[in-house]
């Protein structure tokens, strides 16, 4: 055996799998440990043998960016390795999502707990956009069927922009915000055009002050008039630090919509300008081991499908990356006795669901 | 609303981002080293053939000239070359010829060109590159571009080549390094406002040079910004030092924690120098006539197990097979075990422990 199949093989021992945990055409994902340590893990498997160009770019992608991108809220690769046709990626073990978290009715979040997810999101997503890497594609889970997708696609995406810049992250960071308020999906269109119909009616027709030329993008189709309704008419509880962020991430014009580093307060130059909003009682974020987690068990679920839409060609200005995805969150686990009924909660931007967007 | 975040990163997370890449962190080497990671992998390589043609025919390995180190690699770097003309051929772009030039490069710091020949794995590394650089084109229309090319000829080698690069993609390039400093050049206080246009010439052989620097160990040894400014000196050796002298004059502001203290002035030119002399020496296509010569003593020592149709190569694919079966063989005994009583163990029998899932579980690969 050759070196290299030697060292292939060396990485494929020293990686168990255990229980098969999703499935779908393209790839399985399985449960698993680290042989050395018993650390957990999960392994996604990609089947590449069915393809006629040999790796497809999808998985290309995932792990030409996760073998780059270290930092502690965006999921870690910990390890690739090839077995026949088969290319195994060793993810960092993520057992829950929000979107678990938000439909789990007997958890309460406090501010505290949604200023803490958020600025992990915010954390990982600057990281990603100093590394010239678009996210492009936010869920609150992989497990979710595509069109989930279309409820966080910024309204130039929607209107065939061809040309779009990390501003399509926030927006999509603002709908997820939004929806940790309601616990419930904020702008939820049925159709790509009952999109931008149920964004407009929400947020009010953008007029041409507010976004110059988006009349002028590909797509654009005049969708009806809606009047602005203030943010404070559906998140009655949230503070005016909060409305005000979220404002700021869901503007019109993708070149006035806040920056990640902007948010962070991680940009180069100067203090934060917004940090998760502060409001008294609740100064401090929670700390990650108080967060609300579910209690359900995990159970095996189908893995979204490759949904046709991905454009090979297409190139952003200066950035092609799109790795696939979904925002998790999650905290460590407080002790071991935990493990068996709780589980922890993603803290982690994951990178590693198939989801083809814009 | 200004406030303190109470859960920042330390700046310490903030390295630039070229230290934190898997180029940084696993592809550099000294000269030294280099040289020593190839006449390894030159050593075992003939070892190990040599031991392949005495099993099957004894005596017949003395007779044989292997390749050296060097003629391996005076191998390697033609089809660089050659990687150069397929790209100007499909027109493919900068990036996707640099980055299949290091795909090769790094190859072959795991492999012997006994085992793959760079004519194969040059075929390989360039699709693959097509496709990690976001340039993807179909299998189809390449291998119609490329004479006597199948598809397999392509595919076959694709793992092999992508777990020799420890499936690390991501390629930082010296062109773009240049292009970075051409752009910073005209923004100099002293640059004239139509400099790009009425100095491109200056960049264009710039970009000359960085292109002889991928047929050379450069982009091992230095970063893709020492190459870069190493190329603009070698045509404009007073604007190298300007740009230069822009960055010593920029004080580095006290909260800018992240930045790493400068190099001295004296360690760039150094550095500069040897880039120089490394693209002057070696920064050339070999002669076609050596490359021809080591072409044809390769076909006598080629690896035999890696030749279709010989002894070796039956002989190795036979071993895989009947390992395979034994498997097989294996998993089908573990499954009856498992299937005696359809309604499970008697009470008091060991439960069978549940396995862990196989690897390369035929069911799963449908």
């Amino acid at each position: 055996m050759d070196a290299v199949e030697r060292e292939n093989s060396d990485r494929q021992k020293s990686w168990a799998k255990e229980q098969k945990v999703g499935e779908g055409t393209y790839a399985v994902v399985y449960r698993g440990r680290e042989v050395s340590t018993g650390r957990r893990v999960a392994i996604k498997k990609i089947k590449v043998g069915q393809f006629k160009d040999g790796l497809d770019m999808s998985a290309i992608r995932e792990v030409k960016y996760l073998r780059e991108l270290k930092h502690q809220n965006v999921i870690e690769l910990l390890d690739v390795f090839s077995s026949k046709t088969n290319l195994n990626l060793v993810l960092e073990f993520l057992d829950s999502d929000l979107e678990m978290i938000i439909k789990d009715r007997s958890l309460v979040f406090l501010p505290a707990d949604i200023k803490s997810w958020m600025a992990m999101t915010f954390r990982g997503l600057e990281f990603c956009h100093r590394n010239f890497v678009l996210h492009r594609g936010f869920k609150m889970t992989c497990q979710v069927i595509t069109p989930v997708l279309r409820w966080y696609r910024p309204p130039e995406l929607l209107f065939g922009s061809r040309f779009y810049s990390s501003a399509v992250d926030i927006w999509s960071v603002g709908c997820i915000f939004a929806e940790l308020m309601l616990r419930t999906p904020y702008l939820a269109g049925e159709s790509d055009m009952d999109q931008l119909k149920t964004i407009f009616r929400a947020l009010g027709t953008p007029t041409e002050q507010e976004w110059p030329g988006h009349t002028k993008l590909p797509d654009y189709v005049p969708v009806g008039q809606f009047p602005k309704t203030p943010l404070r008419d559906l998140f009655t509880a949230a503070s005016a630090d909060t409305l005000n962020l979220l404002s700021k991430c869901l503007l019109y014009e993708p070149r006035k919509r806040l920056s990640a580093s902007e948010v962070c307060g991680c940009c180069s130059y100067g203090s934060p300008l917004y940090i998760i909003p502060i409001s008294s009682p609740f100064r401090y974020p929670s700390h990650p081991s108080k967060l609300p987690k579910c209690s359900t068990q995990m159970a095996p679920r189908p893995l979204e499908e490759v949904d046709g839409n991905v454009d090979m060609a297409g190139t952003g200005p200066g950035v092609k990356a799109a790795a696939p995805s979904k925002v998790k969150l999650k905290r460590k686990l407080t002790s071991p006795a935990d493990e068996s009924r709780t589980r922890s909660i993603a803290r982690k931007l994951d990178f590693t669901k198939q989801v083809n967007s814009p | 609303m200004p406030s303190v975040d109470n859960n920042a990163s330390p700046p310490s997370t903030k390295k630039p981002l070229y230290e934190a890449s898997t180029q940084f962190k696993n592809w550099r080497y000294s000269p030294d080293h280099l040289a020593h990671i190839r006449s390894t992998l030159n050593e075992a390589a003939v070892g190990v053939i040599r031991k392949t043609f005495e099993a099957y025919e004894p005596g017949s390995s003395s007779n044989v000239s292997f390749v050296t180190a060097d003629e391996e690699h005076l191998l390697v770097t033609f089809y660089i070359h050659k990687i150069g003309q397929l790209c100007g051929h499909f027109r493919f772009p900068e990036e996707v010829e640099a980055t299949a030039a290091s795909y090769l490069k790094r190859f072959y710091l795991k492999n012997t060109v006994m085992d793959w020949h760079p004519k194969n794995v040059m075929l390989t590394a360039l699709f693959l590159a097509t496709k990690t650089t976001n340039n993807p084109i179909s299998l189809d229309a390449y291998t119609s571009h490329i004479p006597n090319t199948i598809a397999s000829d392509v595919l076959d080698l694709e793992f092999l080549v992508a777990q020799s690069l420890r499936f690390e993609f991501a390629v930082w390039h010296a062109h773009r390094a240049l292009w970075g400093i051409w752009l910073d050049i005209q923004n100099l206080p002293n640059t004239p406002p139509d400099f790009a246009k009425t100095e491109s010439a200056i960049y264009d052989s710039a970009l000359t040079h960085v292109r002889a620097a991928r047929l050379t160990d450069a982009e091992f040894i230095y970063t893709p910004s020492q190459i870069a400014l190493a190329c603009i000196s070698l045509v404009a050796p007073d604007l190298a030092n300007q740009w230069l002298e822009s960055k010593e004059n920029t004080p580095i502001p006290e909260s800018r924690v992240d930045i790493p203290p400068r190099p001295s002035s004296t360690a760039i030119s150094a550095s500069l120098e040897a880039i120089r002399n490394m693209i002057t020496n070696s920064g050339k296509v070999p002669h076609v006539e050596a490359v021809r010569e080591v072409d044809k003593r390769l076909k006598l020592c080629k690896n035999p197990e890696k030749v279709v149709g010989t002894k070796a190569y039956l002989a190795r694919k036979a071993e895989a097979e009947k390992k395979a079966e034994e498997k097989r063989n294996k998993k089908v005994e573990g499954q009856k075990a498992n299937d005696r009583d359809p309604f499970g163990q008697e009470l008091g029998e060991p439960a069978a422990k549940p396995g862990l899932v196989d690897y390369d579980d035929e069911s799963d690969d449908e």
